[in-house]
């Protein structure tokens, strides 16, 4: 089996900037500050693999997603992805809150990829599936962000990539749409599509993933079963609290 | 990648089309009158400008009120075009922020989304110029070579103004008073032939105001420009294009982290 995603050597820091020409002439002496979100990070998955990605808050989780999708450009290192890629990343950021739910799952569905046609026949079964048919002419300002959050997972649901970049998805809406959420994501991951997926549940890993990625301050601590990778993490969390 | 504007996202027509009409509603949802602020803001302008100079009473010659309304609408499309080009990247964070698609993808709808404008202002335009008594000439029919220089400016405009933009957000209020000061610059409610020394040497280097004059020169003039007039015009303009494009390509790469 060929790898979907290959990250090798990456590298990616943030500047920290000073705006403002009195700030600026303040904090001279501390110019250049850098932080190091990833560091060094090498690893591949195979396609139809699923692999959660753990760590602290801050640790870089996002960071990958984001650099593997192309939102950043790495300092050094390469990323090579093999297929159609949908990142799931902020989700329903790129909502327009004066548009109305059929309006933006247009757009959002074109700008992932899809064509006019393909995303009209889906608006549909995607309002279905977030349970808000009621709601279609409403402008997304009106929308909860537990309902935006619906409108933006059922979208992804309904594409059909070869590669899914999944950020902090598995807890979005109410206890029910949680669990049809889940038996979605379950489905998809018995389709072959290669999934690399964040996540603060680390009691849900050994049900879907086939590896875990631990990440801790940028750097990759390790990529292994799921049970090993929460045993490191909450050994980890154990040894900062020390 | 091909290092030419527009090229590398012709592939995503649709998306351009629907996204530039979208953005088109958005621009006058909440507001009364809506769609019909596109007519009543040169108009007001105008009604404004025409009041005071008629009224002074200096240099208005005949069909001042179709020469200073062809020029009120080319800046106000101008005007418009620029700004909107300018925040047409933050006003995206959040598709920025979320799915990788090209950068220059906004720059291009804003100016697509002021195209759609522009042709209805200058239909506005042309259906006006009965109420003025102006009789057209057949160079008319030359109306879209100015506008289509003037689009293309919008667009080199925009890819420099919105790059800028997300590293230096004091180019919006500089740009503010450029646009205000290109009002009183430009041949909009003053003559070519009646001005000389600095005013005349802006002009020669402000693109707007050289569109501006070539438009005159076909509606008021009825005559067709000199061909020098057109290839000065059409070179500057598309340096500019290429220059802003170049640059837009040159620091896209940060976008997302610097917003």
């Amino acid at each position: 089996m060929s790898n979907a995603i290959e990250v090798k050597n990456l590298t990616k820091t943030f500047s920290i900037k000073t705006i403002g020409l009195f700030k600026k002439i303040q904090s001279s002496k501390n110019k250049n500050d850098k932080i190091i979100a990833l560091n060094d990070i090498t690893f591949s998955v195979k396609e139809g693999e699923v692999v959660g990605i753990i760590g602290h808050n801050g640790s870089g989780k996002t960071t990958l997603l984001q650099t593997i999708a192309g939102l950043y450009t790495p300092d050094s290192g390469n990323i090579t992805v093999n297929g159609s890629l949908a990142p799931v990343l902020q989700i329903g950021s790129g909502f327009q809150p004066e548009l109305r739910a059929t309006e933006n799952i247009m757009i959002y569905g074109m700008l992932l990829g899809l064509s006019k046609n393909e995303i009209k026949d889906k608006i549909t079964p995607i309002m279905e599936y977030a349970e808000l048919e009621q709601f279609s002419d409403l402008k997304l300002k009106h929308f909860s962000s537990g309902m935006q959050s619906r409108l933006a997972v059922s979208i992804v649901f309904q594409l059909n990539p070869d590669i899914l970049l999944l950020d902090e998805i598995l807890a979005v809406g109410d206890s029910d749409f949680n669990k049809k959420c889940f038996e979605t994501f379950i489905s998809l991951t018995k389709k072959n599509k290669t999934i690399l997926v964040s996540t603060h549940s680390l009691n849900l890993l050994p049900l879907f993933c086939d590896r875990v990625l631990l990440i801790d301050k940028g750097k990759l601590i390790t990529i292994s079963s799921p049970d090993e990778a929460v045993k490191k993490f909450n050994d980890l969390m154990t040894s900062n609290k020390n | 990648m091909v290092f030419f504007p527009i090229v590398n996202i012709l592939n995503k027509k649709g998306l351009l089309i629907e996204f530039s009409i979208l953005s088109l509603k958005m621009r006058y949802t909440g507001t009364y009158l809506g769609f019909l602020w596109t007519i009543i803001e040169p108009l007001l302008i105008f009604l404004l400008l025409h009041t005071v100079f008629t009224g002074m009473n200096i240099g208005v010659k005949d069909n001042f009120a179709i020469y200073l309304l062809s020029g009120i609408v080319f800046y106000h499309i101008f005007t418009r075009g620029t700004l909107a080009g300018m925040a047409s990247l933050r006003e995206n964070i959040g598709i920025l922020k979320s799915i990788n698609i090209q950068r220059e993808f906004f720059p291009v709808a804003s100016t697509l989304t002021i195209s759609i404008l522009a042709i209805i202002e200058i239909t506005i335009l042309v259906g006006l110029m009965p109420i003025f008594q102006f009789v057209p000439s057949l160079t008319m029919l030359l109306i879209p070579l100015p506008v289509i220089l003037l689009l293309i400016l919008i667009l080199g405009m925009s890819y420099l103004l919105s790059i800028i933009h997300i590293y230096i957000k004091d180019i919006q209020t500089i740009w503010s008073i450029i646009v205000q000061a290109l009002l009183f610059v430009s041949p909009i409610f003053w003559y070519i032939s009646d001005v000389s020394g600095l005013l005349l040497n802006i002009q020669s280097i402000n693109p707007l105001g050289q569109i501006i004059e070539l438009n005159h020169q076909i509606i008021i003039l009825g005559q067709i420009p000199p061909i020098l007039d057109w290839v000065y015009t059409s070179l500057y303009v598309l340096a500019i294009l290429f220059l802003g494009y170049a640059l837009f390509k040159k620091y896209e790469k940060k976008i997302t982290e610097e917003l």
